[in-house]
Formats: C-alpha cells, sequence, structure tokens
C-alpha cells in the first residue's frame, strides 16, 4: 500500500566478478538490479528491502546477442526490446522475437531484460513459457566460476530461481528451430500482465503429417511456466488423430497446472482457456507444413 | 491513432489563417478548431501543475493510514516518530481540538481532517507526518504506534442496511454549503443510510395495472475509480494573514470554503490556486486533501506538500458503485406509461458528493422519454469502505444500464427495433417530458437517427457481432450563476480573468476563442487567467459542463460591457453622442472615423497602457431561472463483436452525438465526446475495483487497468449537432459528461444480438460473457 521507495545505494561494478563479489558482501542486504522494472516496484510495494542495489547495467558486453553453431546466445541484459528488434533473433528465431514483442509495454520492454525476467522468477513470463519448449541452457556465472542450468532446474517456484548467493544469470542459449520443427504462441491478457500464455513447438516428419515429437507449455497459471509430459504423449502422432485428441491433451496441460481461482479467473475458465488456445496453437503450427523454416508463430 | 477514422474538424486547419475570414455562421475564431492555448506547454513539459510548485522552506507530509475497516482509536503514541532526525511534525486526531471545525464536508460535514474517535475504512488517514524530506517523512510512518478497539464492518449495500448491523455513523452532522440538492435529509437516522430521494409522478400502480406488458430487471455497475493521471496534490502554507494553497483542486472555490471552515477563516483570507489539472473525470470535484494539507502547515508552521500516489489516490474517492432493480410498462402500442425503480448506491465511509450523486441517478434514471407515472428511489449507503464521490456524469453511470439496457430488453421484449421503439416514445426538443424542470433542450430523436444511420444500423451483420444504442439525458449546468472579467489594455490585448480551472477540458482555449471574436483580435492577443480565489472572479464550479455554457456567457457579456465602456470613451474623444457610435468588429466608427478599441483607451486617458474592465453574472433568473439550464444528451451506438471461444468483447465501431448547440471548438468538442466513450468502455470491458473482505484488492496501478488508445475503437466517429438552441454564448450547450453512461447498455444491445444473451452485471469481462453464453446452451439443450 505505501508505494514509497525506501533508501538504498546503487553500485556499479564493470565485471561479473566485481558484481558477484559485492553480492557476497552485501548478502541479504544486496541484489541485482537490471532494468528495474520488477525491482523497483516490489521495494515500493514493500514487499522487497534492499540497501544496496548492484547495477549489472555498466558491465560491459552482458546485452550481447550472438550466433552461435545451432544456437542463438543472448545475454541476461538485452531487454525485450532489443530482442523484439534483433535482426538475428528475428531471422533465426521468430517465435522469440514475436513473443518479446507482445511483453508488457513500451516503456517495460524498453527497460526490462531477458535476465531479469527469468531470475524474478514471475509466473506470468511469457519468455519463459516459449523457452521452456526452445530448451535453452542458462550460464550462471559466480566468484568461483561459471555453470550452465536447463530453465526447468533454474525455475524453482514462483518468485524463486536456482541462483546461489553471489550468481548472476550471464547469458542465455537458445538452439534454433530445425527445418521440420514448427512452434506457436497464444497469449489472452485482460490486464498488465499475461493472464494465460501457451507455447507449442512439434517436430514433424518429412511430409510434415505426423508429429514425431511434441513440446508444449503453459505459463500464468500454474506457480511457474510448465510442461506437459502426458499432454505432450498426446500430441504426437497423426495430425487428424491428435487433432481429435487436442481436449483429451489440453486437459492433460490444466490437470498438471494447478489451476487457481484468482482475480484474472476462475480455474474453470482457465481450463477451458487452455482447450481453446491449444487448439489455435496446434492450427497455426500444422498449417504451413510445405514452408521450410521453421519458428512460426503469433 | 493512425487507424483512427474520426475526422477531426481541426485536421486542415491553418488557425491563423481561419482567424482571419468569417465561417458560414459569421464566425472567425469561435467554431473553428485553433490549436488549444494550452497545447504548446503541455507537450513540451514546461506546464505548471501543482506538484511542479516549490515554495522557500517548504516540507513535505506523508499520511499514515488505517489498517483496519472499522475501529475505535485507542491511542496514538508519536513520540517515537517526533525523534527521528528531519521531522517537523505529527499531527493527529487530537490537534483537530482547538479547530474551528474538525469535520467537513460540502453536503454533509460529516469527513473528520483525520481520523480521530475511529476509523471507518481500511486507508483511511490518521495521521501524518510533516519532516523536511519525503523519504524521511515516509520512514517516521512507521515510528508511530496506533492501538485499536476493532469494531464490525459493514463492506457492502446488503450488510450495511441489515437489521442490527453496525453504524458506520453513530451521530448526525451538520450540512454542507451547498446542500440544496438534497431532497430528503437522513443524516440524522441512525442508521446507514446517507441519503434518499424520491423522484414521483403520476399514479404508478395505476399506470402497472393497466400495462400490456412489464419488464423487471437487476442490475449492478462496479465501483471503479475515475483515475486522472495525476494523483492528488496539494501545497498548504498557513502564516498569520491567512491561508495560501496550491491544489489540482476542480472547484476551487468550494475547497475555499470547506477550509475557511476549518479554521474559522474570512474567505479573503484563504486564497486557492489551482494550477493545470492533469485530468478530473470527478475525482478532483470538491475538497479532498486540502483540510489536512492545510491543517499540517497550521501546525508544523511551515508550508507543507501533500502528494499521493495513485494508490491512495484510489483510497481517497472512488465512484460509487450501485445495484439497481428496475421496471417499465408499455400499453399496447409499446407506448411507454411508468418506470419504477430502487437505486442502491455504495457509498463508503464518507458522504463526499454521494448525496449528490444519488439524487441524480434518480433523475437520470427516466431518461428523456415520455411517462404517465414514475417512482424511483435512490438510497446512498454508508459502508466501511473507501468514500465514493463525483464521476463523470454525476450518478448516470451507475443507472445507465438498467435505464437504457432495459429500454433495448423491452423492445426485444416487443419484437421492435430498438431505435424504432424509441423513436416512438422519446421526447420532442422543446416538450417538458420532467415535470417542473425546463422543457428538453435537445433533438434527441434526430440525434439518434444521425448515430444510426452513421453506424450502419440496418447492414447486415457479420457473425458474432451485434449492435446497440442508448440515450439519456443530464441536467446539466449545476447552478447558473458565475461571474468574469475582461480586461482591455491600451495596446489592444485582452485578457480574461476566470475562476474556472483548466483541467485538459479547454476552458483556456474556449473562454479566449470567445474574447478573440467579441474584439475582433486573434487568439494570441488573448490571455486567459484562471483559478486563483484572490485575484480571479468566483466560479462555483469547473463541473457538469457548465464552463463553456454559463462561464462563456459571463465572459461574452464581460466583453460586450467593456465595449459599452469604450463606446462611452469614443463619444467623449470624438464629442459625439454614445448612441452614434458605431461599434465594429476590431473598434469604433462615427461619421467615418475609426479607432481600435486600445486607441480609445489610451487616448481617453493620455496614457497608451491605461485599460479597461468589463465584467458580467449571471444569476438564476430571467432564462437561467428554470433549471436545469439545459439538458444534455448522451448518446452512443455501437458495433461490436464476441469471440465465442473466450467470450472477450470487442468494440470494433463508436459513434458519439454531441448535441452541442454550437461548438466553440469542435476539435476539443470531440475530444470529450471520444474520450467519455473510452471511459465507458473501460467499464463495460473490464474496469472494477474489488474488495477481497474488507480490503481493496486491486487498487493499484498495476492491477486496476484502464482503456488505452489500442482500445480506442478502429473506427469511431464523432458527430457534432449544431443547432445553436443552447442557453450558452452563440446558442452553445455544455458537452463533457458525454456518452460514457450509455456504452454499457449499447455493448450489451450488441452482446445479445451476437450471442443472444442479456447481461446485467457490469463489467462484462470474458469470463462473465462466456459464462452467460454456456449457461444459455445447457438451458437450452434441457429445454
Ligand atoms: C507493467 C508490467 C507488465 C509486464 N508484462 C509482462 C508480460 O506481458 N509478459 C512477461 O513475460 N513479463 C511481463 N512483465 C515482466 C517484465 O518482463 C519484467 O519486468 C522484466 O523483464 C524484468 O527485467 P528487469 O531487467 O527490469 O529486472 P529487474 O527488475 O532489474 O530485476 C528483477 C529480478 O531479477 C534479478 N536479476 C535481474 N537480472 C539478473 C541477472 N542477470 N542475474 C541475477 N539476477 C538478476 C533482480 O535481482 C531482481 O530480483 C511485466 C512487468 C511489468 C512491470
Amino acid at each position: 500500500m505505501p508505494m514509497f521507495l525506501p533508501r538504498f545505494t546503487i553500485d556499479q561494478p564493470s565485471t561479473l566478478g566485481e558484481a558477484s563479489r559485492l553480492l557476497r558482501e552485501y548478502g541479504e542486504d544486496g541484489c541485482v538490479y537490471a532494468g528495474g522494472t520488477e525491482l523497483l516496484l516490489a521495494m515500493k510495494k514493500g514487499g522487497l528491502r534492499y540497501g544496496h542495489l548492484v547495477d549489472i547495467k555498466t558491465v560491459p558486453g552482458l546485452d550481447a546477442v550472438a550466433q552461435q553453431d545451432g544456437a542463438v546466445r543472448i545475454g541476461a541484459l538485452a531487454t525485450h526490446m532489443a530482442l523484439e528488434r534483433s535482426s538475428l533473433v528475428r531471422s533465426k528465431l521468430p517465435i522469440f522475437a514475436q513473443v518479446e514483442a507482445r511483453v508488457a509495454n513500451p516503456r517495460v520492454r524498453a527497460s526490462g531484460t531477458l535476465g531479469g525476467n527469468l531470475c524474478f522468477g514471475e509466473p506470468h513470463s511469457d519468455p519463459a513459457t516459449l523457452l521452456l519448449c526452445l530448451e535453452p541452457t542458462l550460464r550462471v556465472t559466480g566468484a568461483d566460476g561459471s555453470r550452465e542450468v536447463p530453465l526447468p532446474v533454474f525455475m524453482v517456484g514462483p518468485y524463486e530461481v536456482a541462483l546461489e548467493p553471489g550468481e548472476l544469470l550471464e547469458s542465455v542459449t537458445v538452439p534454433l528451430l530445425g527445418a521440420h520443427q514448427r512452434a506457436a504462441y497464444r497469449k489472452f491478457q485482460l490486464h498488465e500482465y499475461p493472464m494465460l500464455g501457451l507455447a507449442l513447438v512439434l517436430d514433424l516428419d518429412q511430409r510434415g503429417a505426423v508429429t514425431t515429437s511434441a513440446r508444449v507449455a503453459i505459463g500464468s497459471v500454474s506457480p511457474t511456466p510448465r510442461r506437459s509430459e502426458a499432454a505432450e504423449a498426446l500430441l504426437v502422432g497423426e495430425r487428424g488423430a491428435v487433432r481429435g485428441r487436442l481436449d483429451e491433451a489440453a486437459n492433460a496441460l490444466a490437470d498438471d497446472a494447478d489451476l487457481l481461482d484468482d482475480h484474472e479467473g476462475s480455474a474453470e475458465y482457465k481450463r477451458h482457456l487452455i482447450g481453446v488456445f491449444l487448439k489455435q496453437a496446434f492450427e497455426e503450427a500444422t498449417a504451413d507444413t510445405s514452408a521450410a523454416s521453421g519458428g512460426r508463430g503469433s | 491513432m493512425a487507424s483512427n477514422t474520426r475526422k477531426s474538424p481541426s485536421a486542415a486547419n491553418g488557425a491563423a489563417s481561419q482567424e482571419a475570414v468569417p465561417d458560414e455562421l459569421g464566425f472567425r475564431v469561435v467554431h473553428h478548431s485553433v490549436p488549444r492555448k494550452d497545447g504548446p506547454q503541455k507537450v513540451t513539459g514546461r506546464a505548471t501543475y501543482t506538484a511542479d510548485v516549490h515554495i522557500p522552506r517548504m516540507t513535505y507530509a506523508k499520511v499514515l493510514r488505517s489498517e483496519l475497516a472499522h475501529a475505535r482509536i485507542v491511542s496514538i503514541d508519536t513520540s517515537a516518530a517526533l525523534q527521528r532526525p528531519g521531522v517537523v511534525a505529527v499531527v493527529t486526531g487530537q490537534d483537530l481540538m482547538s479547530l474551528n471545525m474538525r469535520n467537513y464536508g460540502h453536503a454533509v460535514k460529516d469527513h473528520p481532517v483525520l481520523a480521530y474517535d475511529k476509523v471507518r475504512y481500511i486507508g483511511e488517514p490518521v495521521a501524518a507526518v510533516v519532516a523536511e524530506d519525503e523519504t524521511t517523512a515516509q520512514e517516521a510512518l512507521a515510528d508511530i504506534v496506533v492501538e485499536y478497539e476493532e469494531l464490525s464492518a459493514v463492506i457492502t449495500v446488503e450488510e450495511a442496511l441489515a437489521e442490527g448491523a453496525p453504524l458506520v455513523h453513530e451521530q448526525g452532522y451538520d450540512q454542507g454549503v451547498s446542500p440544496g440538492h438534497v431532497d430528503v435529509d437522513t443524516s440524522n437516522k441512525r442508521s446507514n443510510v446517507c441519503q434518499e430521494n424520491h423522484v414521483r409522478w403520476g399514479d404508478v400502480d395505476a399506470a402497472f395495472a393497466r400495462a400490456a406488458r412489464v419488464i423487471k430487471g437487476d442490475y449492478t455497475y462496479p465501483m471503479t475509480f475515475a483515475y486522472p493521471m495525476e494523483p492528488y496534490v496539494s501545497i498548504a502554507d498557513y502564516t498569520e494573514e491567512g491561508l495560501t494553497m496550491y491544489s489540482a483542486a476542480q472547484h476551487l472555490y468550494m475547497v475555499r470554503n470547506d477550509v475557511a471552515g476549518v479554521f474559522g477563516l474570512p474567505l479573503n483570507r484563504v486564497r486557492m490556486i489551482t494550477p493545470f489539472i492533469g485530468g478530473g473525470y470527478g475525482a478532483k470535484s470538491y475538497t479532498k486533501i486540502e483540510p489536512l494539507t492545510a491543517v499540517c502547515s497550521w501546525k508544523a508552521r511551515r508550508p507543507v506538500r501533500l502528494q499521493l500516489t495513485v494508490e491512495e489516490s484510489i483510497l481517497t474517492t472512488r465512484a460509487d458503485d450501485s445495484k439497481v432493480h428496475i421496471e417499465t410498462a408499455v400499453d399496447e402500442n409499446g407506448k411507454l406509461l411508468a418506470r419504477r425503480a430502487m437505486i442502491y448506491l455504495n457509498t463508503g465511509a464518507f458522504a463526499e458528493n454521494s448525496p449528490l450523486v444519488s439524487s441524480k441517478t434518480a433523475i437520470r434514471i427516466i431518461g428523456p422519454y415520455l411517462y404517465d407515472a414514475v417512482d424511483i428511489t435512490s438510497y446512498a449507503i454508508y459502508t466501511n469502505t473507501c468514500p465514493a464521490s463525483s464521476y463523470r456524469g454525476f450518478g448516470i453511470s451507475q443507472i445507465g444500464l438498467p435505464a437504457e439496457g432495459q429500454m433495448n430488453e423491452l423492445a426485444a421484449m416487443l419484437g421492435e427495433d430498438s431505435l424504432q421503439f424509441r423513436l416512438k416514445n422519446l421526447a420532442d426538443s422543446g416538450q417538458r417530458f420532467f415535470p417542473k424542470k425546463r422543457p428538453l433542450t435537445a433533438d434527441v430523436k434526430g440525434d439518434i437517427i444521425k448515430a444510426t444511420e452513421a453506424l450502419g444500423w440496418n447492414d447486415p451483420l457479420p457473425p458474432n457481432r451485434g449492435r446497440g444504442l442508448g440515450v439519456l439525458v443530464t441536467d446539466a449546468g449545476a447552478v447558473p450563476v458565475g461571474r468574469s472579467e475582461v480586461r482591455v489594455y491600451g495596446d489592444g490585448s485582452v485578457t480574461v480573468f476566470s475562476g474556472s480551472t483548466e483541467m485538459g477540458q479547454g476552458s483556456m482555449t474556449v473562454l479566449a476563442q470567445i474574447a478573440a471574436e467579441e474584439f475582433g483580435t486573434s487568439m494570441g492577443n488573448v490571455r486567459v487567467m484562471q483559478s486563483d480565489t484572490a485575484l480571479v472572479p468566483f466560479a462555483r464550479s469547473t463541473g457538469a459542463d457548465r464552463t463553456t455554457t454559463l462561464e462563456g456567457r459571463t465572459v461574452l457579456q464581460a466583453c460586450v460591457e467593456a465595449k459599452e465602456q469604450i463606446r462611452v470613451m469614443a463619444a467623449d474623444i470624438w464629442e459625439a453622442a454614445p448612441e452614434d457610435i458605431v461599434l465594429e468588429p476590431t473598434g469604433v466608427m462615427s461619421e467615418g472615423r475609426r479607432m481600435g478599441w486600445g486607441e480609445v483607451i489610451g487616448k481617453y486617458f493620455d496614457l497608451s497602457d491605461m485599460e479597461v474592465t468589463g465584467r458580467a453574472h449571471i444569476r438564476q433568473k430571467d432564462e437561467f431561472a428554470e433549471l436545469p439550464p439545459w439538458w444534455e444528451p448522451a448518446i452512443a451506438a455501437v458495433e461490436v463483436e464476441v469471440n465465442p471461444d473466450t467470450g472477450k468483447v470487442t468494440v470494433h465501431k463508436l459513434v458519439t452525438v454531441a448535441d452541442i448547440g454550437l461548438a466553440i471548438n469542435p476539435a476539443t468538442s470531440e475530444g470529450q465526446d471520444l474520450g467519455s466513450a473510452t471511459m465507458g468502455i473501460g467499464v463495460a470491458l473490464g474496469e472494477e475495483l474489488v474488495y477481497d473482505g474488507q480490503q481493496l484488492s486491486n487498487g493499484s496501478i498495476l492491477d486496476y487497468r484502464i482503456p488505452r488508445f489500442s482500445d480506442v475503437p478502429a473506427n469511431s466517429h464523432g458527430i457534432l449537432v449544431e443547432n445553436q438552441d443552447g442557453i450558452g454564448p452563440y446558442g452553445a450547450k455544455g458537452i463533457g459528461d458525454g456518452p460514457t453512461s450509455v456504452i454499457c447498455a449499447a455493448v450489451a444491445n450488441g452482446i445479445y444480438q451476437a450471442t443472444g444473451v442479456w447481461l446485467h452485471d457490469a463489467p462484462f469481462t470474458p469470463e462473465r460473457v462466456w459464462r452467460a453464453i454456456r449457461e444459455q446452451r445447457a438451458a437450452q439443450a434441457q429445454g
């Protein structure tokens, strides 16, 4: 209720190592400060309290976006707007650019970063929902060096991620989609954050008529964005047969989501919407099976 | 808004060239979309709002708010807060004891400057800290210890009216300075009824008894926030000489009255200044945080600024939510016979402007229709929630859906087109449809024909689409009292002095246009000085769409009066009779001799920078005797699409009609109507403040979403109907309340056409629409 920013200091390190050292030094009283779009809001609301913010915008190169054998490596500090506009992302991972273009509003996209989005552990994350299906690797760096973490391991729970004291997210490496992969993303939104996100990636056979493997994830309706093995199993097979199982797959997704009634809507309505958007995503992903490049979406 | 087809008459408008050439009606400046006078300052960020004002030695206040909905205050310990370095003063209810009045309120004096005996809602101010800086003030709030004795609370109207319900107010209060609109005062009754109103004529029971068809329904309108971009802010400087305040207050003279009463100060020792206001929509009307800010300055003996956040603003005032039961009867020819309604407003902890809002609901639910009999009762009910006050169109939004939604349902029930059904039952211009009130001052029949034609009312409907219409009227203008002054200088420049405020609606531009027209000069040669009670003439309020019409009339007459003074001066200079002096557009003429206005003044005084002041006033007499000064229609037609899968409703087409008499500035007039309709779309499709138990659960900038430009219908069209039939300058009639109120009803009809379901509870969120469709299908499957 107060909505008032309390006092704090800001450090501006020039290397990740220095940032990590400062974070270790401040312990519970310190926090990484990227775009600040989540952090400063939470501090204004009194939900988070830190005496020291470690601003990583002064670390050079942390926002780089580069191609790396069969993947795109995205620096944690790349903003949503930079990703939406990056020619590399637009040509190599068009679905990702499209999703980024519809995150939040221009003001949040201009300063909010992918790293901040993922590290905040926000259950309503569009990028996290899509990335679950793209299976990226996260590079996490601390005082003792770096480690690679898969996204599902990174996402521990609502507003909780697998970062040890002093650790930072350095980059996210997203594999490119193959020629026979199709992707689609659906989003439904009433307020500032999405009410439902649904990502679908299908591996199709040569003729494009059979799904050989499927990944489907939902966000905003579960404690963290989630995939459902049961739903994915139902999405494998000949197109007509899969189409007939979409309701069942949607229910499996909903079952795995732990849906709740909240101010966005009832669990019942969310279950219904998962069905609506799974069908839409499936039709979109399988619509243009002749095209060579994967990763179409909306 | 590139996709917007709304055509602004200003589009092709080079103001300078237009000012010179009279248009088809003979106007040079008026009736033109001249650029806003305040536009350049505002778009470059130079305009001064209250938050930009800084005075030497200024301190900052922060407010401690109640965390309980209803509780007796046992004690407040401020000692730790006072110890904190940088804290100048801490103010609590105890400090109010030595004041002239602890309570204020223009309708009912029930609002304590700070809670002193008990708290009545979560968020009510309990104490304020004044410090050298805002952060210190905020931090010191945590040092204050309040001990409460909790009481049981009433959050909904049902709870408040239940047998044995706890009382929000145990005692009665004095009436405020403007209770004139109050029909029945129940402020001294031991119940939670804040206000009760009745509008009755004819024999309703008999009319219902002989009716061929009767329709009945229950409707709800959500709790909303008017949401001006600028939150509440005020600055007070209390000294021996008196009190000077800056505040984002629409009705600064009424605020002056309230604060003068708190301190027992004469009016001339309270100076209220209102810089530009960052929007109001009802939220900035009447007194808000000014008494508290003033008391902080009085205690601290320093100038004090109190700036609220959006979240605190929502906790300061919201709009009344309502529940309405309504019945309408028709004869065998589909002619309206009678209407009955019971209206319950959830008014929150203090009366604020809800007595007036509730009295207006009872008038406005009738609409511009011809009834033999009506029987309307409305109540404003106290609850332990955030106090409710004005919202664009005082009360009309709360009754728009029952009033016009039911009209649509009735037409459908009778198998009639809702346009034709209305045409059969609406009053004509000049017809007295409401006993003892002025006859209708607008051509509402012609207006709705124009609206529906522009919408394509009879075009084939694509699947999942529907159209709808709504028409209501407000008794606009409030009280026809006002005065203005116009000063003409020896160099021919002109300044208009007006008590009205510039809150984005364009009063500064419109008043300048009138003076520029009258003196045959350019907009650049006219200045407007507004809203400083020490310097400019009184304005009762800037609301009820009255400024252009009523203040505009006094500006026009003040110009005429100044010109008459100049005529006499010219006669003296030329040694002629005043009646032989001809007043031309740019000056005086006699026997082929000419002088400009300023030239006359310079010659007469033999001092080239002398001046002349014209003055004029109006009061409730003669042509202004009958109320309302004019009836303002609210008219909109929409085409909506319902997504059958998600229930999401999209408004694709919008047509608004402003029956404006004459648009002094067509572009700003259209802006008012589009803005008003957009506010209505917000409520129709999603806006709603929600109480989760005793706590407002979504009262924040993140959780309460209002429409954005992307929500404005891609195809929107504003029609200005200019019959020059108004009481204002050049036949103008005020607009601005606009079509907000009828959007819900129009959208509901569209949803019905698209899906076959009638919705009675706004907002029509996707989930509500989806559920309604599903329930209907289930019922159809069963039956
Ligand atoms: C109004 C609004 C609407 C939104 N709508 C959407 C939406 O539609 N879809 C969506 O997906 N998201 C949405 N968001 C979330 C938005 O994407 C995030 O706010 C943004 O990406 C966070 O990035 P940031 O750089 O501002 O993070 P910050 O606020 O700076 O940081 C957030 C958290 O992450 C930590 N952090 C940041 N960077 C790192 C790092 N490199 N290593 C370790 N920890 C780090 C911080 O310590 C902090 O705890 C919305 C947010 C807002 C405010």
